[in-house]
């Protein structure tokens, strides 16, 4: 078992592959969390423009993945980049919106000793409403790492590399054990990557959270 | 309103004559030191960082602010070392408030708006709050505008009340204008001016002795026979006996009645009786009174002669 396991990870050069992947993810959820954190702090600066951008948000979300990979196809090519980009267009939306509502939902006794003591706008932004939305944005980062890591696998099939290039030649060569091998490794990276992401959350809820 | 958070639909605050309007309402607030019943400490911040936030926006050093902390949390009644990194919900309602009144203080601001600080603690932690309010009061001498729903909180902390219904000031004044001269009957009736004796707690010797002007300073040389009659002309109890530059004593009328010769002067009779400062309580003076088995006692400001003070007259006054 072990030694079938060793065969199919050397021969399939699985070690390159992780790496890889994890090359891709790191780089779509960096990417992500830039444009999803900006895009949530522009919304609460421009409240009323909340509901169509999280509408067309939402509209993208529940696109299946596959479809946007093929339409991407004429734009991007296949490969990397329009991995990239899928990745992105799904992880906006949980960071953007968890953002976005940890930035106003932020308590008014807070909000009022803060510029009661003279805080303007900016520092209030900085110094109280980011750091008390800090557990709600790594919670959408969380939700957004499972999404990234399913799309990178998927992206794999479609000759971006990663782990999704073994899973497609086994399915290409009818081979279980590749399949197997891949499949099982990639489900217990995003577990281990979920893991850590909580672990960050909750310490994050217990610096910053309310009580 | 006063720290412009709303502004008023109507009317002006003035703070020393100029109008807050016209004040940069950042600048006003930074010297306004403002707590709140909610406490609202900052919950991703230490101690030392919630009081320290306005210090550190306006460029102080580190050492200055820690310095400046551990100052207040002194005042407070904390001990720095053991709360200054602490988190405020590692800290009691009673402690968060503390840490609320030092982080309102930290500019050294002229004024403090103090809005229900102590309306959600329970009696016990409420009451004693107080007493340590009392003191850092007087310690820091400062305007402090205290809003409170506690009538008797109002009398027990504040120098002078003003009473607010719906959008005004009804009435200003110390306790003793509240409840013995009550502007109308809404303000009677929250004052409870028709039960005034419960008041005897929130009542200075001061607001309801018999002044100076209302009694009799007799000289010591006058003879008893003619004291009693001017007294029970007067419908006196009671006559202050002066030997013209000092105050000898008291006399009361039932005791000259009983001495036998007439023609002694008060002086040899007079009694030197209890003197209460006017600024204590009523009920302290009573209970003081009570103890020594005194039925009057004179209250004097240093040499200054005010008024005497007998429960008597309390009762009169306030029943």
């Amino acid at each position: 078992m072990i030694d079938e396991i060793q065969t199919v990870w050397i021969r399939y050069n699985l070690t390159e592959r992780t790496i890889e992947h994890l090359q891709i993810f790191t780089i779509a959820l960096l990417l992500a969390i830039a444009i999803g954190v900006a895009t949530g702090l522009l919304l609460y600066r421009r409240r009323r423009y909340s509901p169509p951008v999280f509408s067309t948000l939402n509209a993208v979300q529940t696109f299946p993945d596959i479809a946007l990979l093929i339409l991407l196809i004429p734009l991007a090519g296949i490969g990397t980049v329009p991995t990239i980009i899928a990745c992105v267009l799904y992880s906006i939306l949980p960071i953007a919106r968890n953002t976005y509502t940890g930035l106003i939902s932020v308590s008014p006794e807070l909000l009022e000793v803060g510029r009661a003591m003279g805080l303007v706008e900016r520092d209030i932004l900085i110094k109280i409403r980011f750091p008390l939305a800090f557990p709600m944005i790594a919670g959408g980062i969380r939700i957004a790492i499972v999404f990234t890591m399913g799309i990178v696998t998927l992206g794999g099939i479609f000759g971006a590399g990663g782990l999704g290039a073994p899973l497609q030649t086994g399915i290409n060569l009818m081979r279980s054990d590749i399949i197997f091998v891949a499949g099982i490794w990639v489900g217990l990276l995003a577990v281990i990557l979920d893991g850590i992401a909580g672990g960050i959350e909750a310490e994050l809820k217990r610096r910053f959270g309310s009580w | 309103m006063i720290n412009r958070l709303i502004d008023p639909d109507e009317g002006s605050i003035s703070i020393n004559g100029t109008d807050i309007t016209s004040i940069d309402e950042i600048l006003l607030r930074k010297n306004i030191g403002y707590v709140i019943q909610q406490i609202g400490l900052f919950p991703h911040m230490t101690v030392r960082e919630n009081i320290g936030l306005i210090p550190k926006i306006e460029g102080w050093s580190r050492d200055r602010i820690e310095e400046r902390v551990k100052e207040l949390l002194t005042l407070v009644h904390l001990p720095p070392e053991i709360f200054m990194d602490r988190y405020p919900k590692e800290l009691s309602g009673g402690q968060q408030q503390r840490i609320g009144l030092a982080r309102a203080l930290v500019m050294d601001p002229p004024l403090l708006l103090m809005d229900e600080p102590f309306g959600a603690l329970d009696p016990l932690l409420r009451r004693q709050l107080q007493d340590e309010f009392i003191a850092i009061k007087e310690n820091i001498g400062r305007t402090i505008v205290f809003v409170t729903h506690d009538i008797n909180e109002a009398f027990r902390l504040g120098d002078r009340i003003a009473i607010m219904h719906e959008g005004r000031i009804v009435q200003v004044g110390t306790a003793r204008d509240l409840i013995l001269t009550p502007a109308d009957p809404m303000v009677a009736g929250l004052v409870g001016s028709e039960h005034r004796y419960r008041h005897l707690e929130n009542l200075t010797v001061q607001d309801i002795m018999l002044p100076v002007s209302e009694i009799s300073v007799l000289e010591a040389s006058t003879s008893i026979s003619s004291a009693i009659g001017l007294m029970t002309d007067a419908g006196l109890e009671v006559a202050v006996v002066s030997d013209g530059t000092s105050i000898q004593g008291i006399v009361r009328l039932p005791d000259l009645l009983r001495v036998g010769q007439h023609s002694e002067t008060i002086g040899s009779h007079a009694r030197s009786p209890l003197i209460l400062r006017p600024d204590g309580t009523a009920l302290s003076a009573i209970s003081g009174m009570k103890a020594d088995g005194d039925v009057c006692a004179l209250v004097m400001d240093g040499e200054e002669l005010l008024g005497i003070f007998t429960p008597d007259e309390v009762l009169r006054r306030l029943v």
